[in-house]
């Protein structure tokens, strides 16, 4: 059954729904538009919980089971609210060999929580990531803040002095964008 | 020599009217007048081969087009995932508008009035400066109704996806764009069959379409003769680790791996020796510190002979499939440098942890044989091995490759396979400690 909600899509989306809408052809459009109008739906609302699902379903006249489905399956999409920032951090093989294991363990310790923990203030939120394509310039974070899907940063070649500094900025409620690219 | 370089770290190139100012966009007028048959000739001839992994030659792939498909669609694969690989993001921040022109000479080759550029959700700032130059030659009339004042239509949408390697792969990036988990397909039918929303579709790199107004616009022979053999062109290289240079650099396809670290990476940091080189993205397997004097090129990676076959075990070779070995490939372009101190154990346990996380759970080789991998290869790196793991691993491997719908089957095999043919006494070494120590210990426990 599903969940009683009061949320909305703000009007903002529906514009950019209507603008998407023509450029797929009719009988596929609204398939099509599950992964952008979820990406939209959470950065709305913060997160893809049941009740977004059953929004989203319901917009697109999709089966909330198809929905689901799509919200798992892929990394970006969080079923839980996360922190104000969203610090990942990655270790793959060329971060890895910069240092990138080291690098996330000090945020793990200054932060005092461990992969995919938030911090008892709920300002920051710690996930260890795949590659960000940034490898020559290791490691690499990506620091995003909710509700400001428009800072695009990528933080590089990372040490301990400058996760600190980073980390000190997002205790103090900002994301340092002097520091990033 | 530059081809998709030319104006990287130049902000102004962003910018249409830069852009335009240093001949850009001119390829495109000039495929606007020519007969897209004649394009497609071009790029045949112009020996391009796919910059995405496979090496497919791209005029090749344009031809299994039906002569009679009333609605084509081109999709650019700009999911860049390959841990090691970076040089597509380049593109696409620094020189957006040689992609959008790039786009406009494929769709007209193909007759495509639909692009989708699939870009990494991640991918965040590229996609805001994509779009912008797409809005900025849709305000030039280069995008959208009468292109160029003719009677064509062209648009261009930018999809972004949401969080998953696996959507790099051709099918499974469609099965994402139409909406759903990103599932790869069995081919046949291929998608210049049946692709996007089941007509068929051209699925091309950044990169790749990226070189087609310079072909457009210089002739598929000249394209060619830039390159050797059977590829032609140059191609962009992104080089991470423990180099003292690394970075995006667009090189002949002659350069040899020594070559890259020496002459192009400025040599490796702190003067010390080469280890291990992955050539294409963590997919391809590792090259050995003796098999650097080989060029970093599509058909001499795979058959230069100064390069070991892959082995299941010692002296017995890994079978491709119909008899044949596997040395390495040209993958994805992205490299991977490790130099001596590098636990190479580690190294690879990461790797096939990448791939059992990133494993789309459709086939039950892929789905249980990468976990499986993971698990064992991480408890040998952290010397918790069992005799025996090491023909474990190898068989484990072997019953991946090749058994999976698509190809991260593989791309977790080949890599745990090379890095075992290549340095398998440091995995023994790492499963011997804890018996001696074990052994040590219960002579201590005896003397006392």
């Amino acid at each position: 059954m599903a969940p009683v909600t009061h949320k909305q899509l703000s009007p903002d989306i529906e514009r950019r729904i209507q603008q998407l809408w023509s450029r797929y052809p009719a009988e596929n459009v609204a398939k099509a538009l599950c992964l952008p109008l979820l990406t939209m739906a959470q950065e709305q609302f913060g997160a893809v919980d049941d009740e977004v699902v059953h929004l989203v379903a319901k917009r697109l006249g999709l089966p909330p089971s198809h929905v689901f489905g799509v919200v798992t399956f892929y990394t970006m999409f969080t079923r839980k609210q996360l922190g104000r920032f969203h610090l990942q951090v990655c270790t793959n093989i060329g971060c890895m060999l910069e240092g990138g294991y080291e690098v996330f363990e000090h945020c793990k310790r200054r932060l005092g929580i461990d992969n995919k923990g938030t911090t008892s203030d709920g300002n920051v939120t710690l996930t260890e990531v795949e590659c960000l394509a940034a490898c020559g310039y290791g490691p690499v974070a990506q620091i995003s803040e909710k509700s400001q899907p428009d800072i695009p940063l990528y933080f590089e070649k990372l040490d301990r002095e400058r996760v600190d500094k980073l980390l000190d900025a997002l205790a103090r409620g900002r994301v340092p964008e002097e520091l990033g690219v | 020599m530059k081809i998709i370089s030319t104006h990287f770290d130049e902000p102004r190139a962003k910018d249409i009217v830069y852009y335009e100012s240093t001949g850009g966009y001119q390829a495109a007028r000039k495929a606007m007048t020519m007969d897209p048959h004649g394009i497609v000739d071009e790029v045949k001839a112009s020996n391009l081969r796919g910059r995405g992994g496979a090496g497919f030659p791209t005029g090749m792939k344009w031809g299994f087009i039906p002569k009679d498909a009333r609605e084509v669609y081109l999709v650019i694969n700009a999911d860049e995932s390959e841990p090691g690989t970076f040089k597509d993001r380049h593109i696409l921040y620094w020189n957006p508008h040689v992609l959008v022109e790039g786009i406009i000479c494929t769709a007209r080759a193909l007759h495509v009035r639909n692009v989708y550029v699939y870009i990494r959700g991640e991918m965040l700032r590229e996609y805001r400066v994509l779009q912008d130059a797409i809005e900025q030659a849709y305000r030039k009339n280069y995008l959208g109704e009468h292109i160029f004042g003719t009677t064509e239509n062209l648009h261009v949408t930018v999809h972004r996806g949401a969080g998953a390697y696996i959507c790099g792969e051709e099918t499974a990036l469609l099965s994402s764009l139409e909406g759903d988990r990103g599932w790869p397909r069995l081919k046949p039918p291929f998608p210049a069959i049946k692709g996007l929303f089941g007509k068929p579709t051209i699925v091309n790199n950044v990169e790749t379409i990226a070189n087609v107004p310079w072909i457009v616009w210089n002739g598929g022979k000249a394209f060619a003769e830039l390159g050797t053999g059977r590829s032609g062109g140059l191609r962009l290289l992104s080089v991470c680790g423990h180099v003292n240079r690394p970075g995006v650099y667009e090189l002949p396809l002659t350069v040899t791996g020594r070559q890259l670290i020496d002459d192009v990476c400025g040599g490796m940091r702190k003067g010390r020796a080469v280890k291990g080189v992955i050539p294409g993205g963590v997919s391809m397997p590792v090259l050995a510190a003796d098999e650097l004097d080989v060029p970093f090129e599509f058909d001499a990676l795979m058959n230069d002979t100064r390069i070991r076959e892959l082995e299941v075990r010692p002296g017995v070779k890994f079978d491709l499939g119909g008899g044949r070995t596997l040395r390495t490939m040209a993958g994805s372009g992205g490299v991977v440098v490790m130099d001596e101190s590098t636990d190479m154990v580690a190294a690879c346990a990461r790797i096939i942890r990448f791939f059992a996380e990133e494993s789309c759970g459709q086939c039950t080789p892929c789905r249980e044989g990468s976990g499986w991998l993971a698990k064992v290869v991480t408890r040998v790196e952290q010397g918790h091995g069992q005799s025996g793991d090491v023909d474990l691993m190898a068989s484990i491997a072997d019953g991946i490759a090749g058994n999976t719908i698509c190809a991260l089957g593989d791309a977790v095999a080949w890599p745990m396979l090379a890095f075992l043919t290549k340095y398998r006494s440091e995995f023994e070494a790492k499963l011997a400690k804890p018996a001696s120590q074990r052994m040590e210990r219960a002579a201590q426990a005896g003397a006392a």
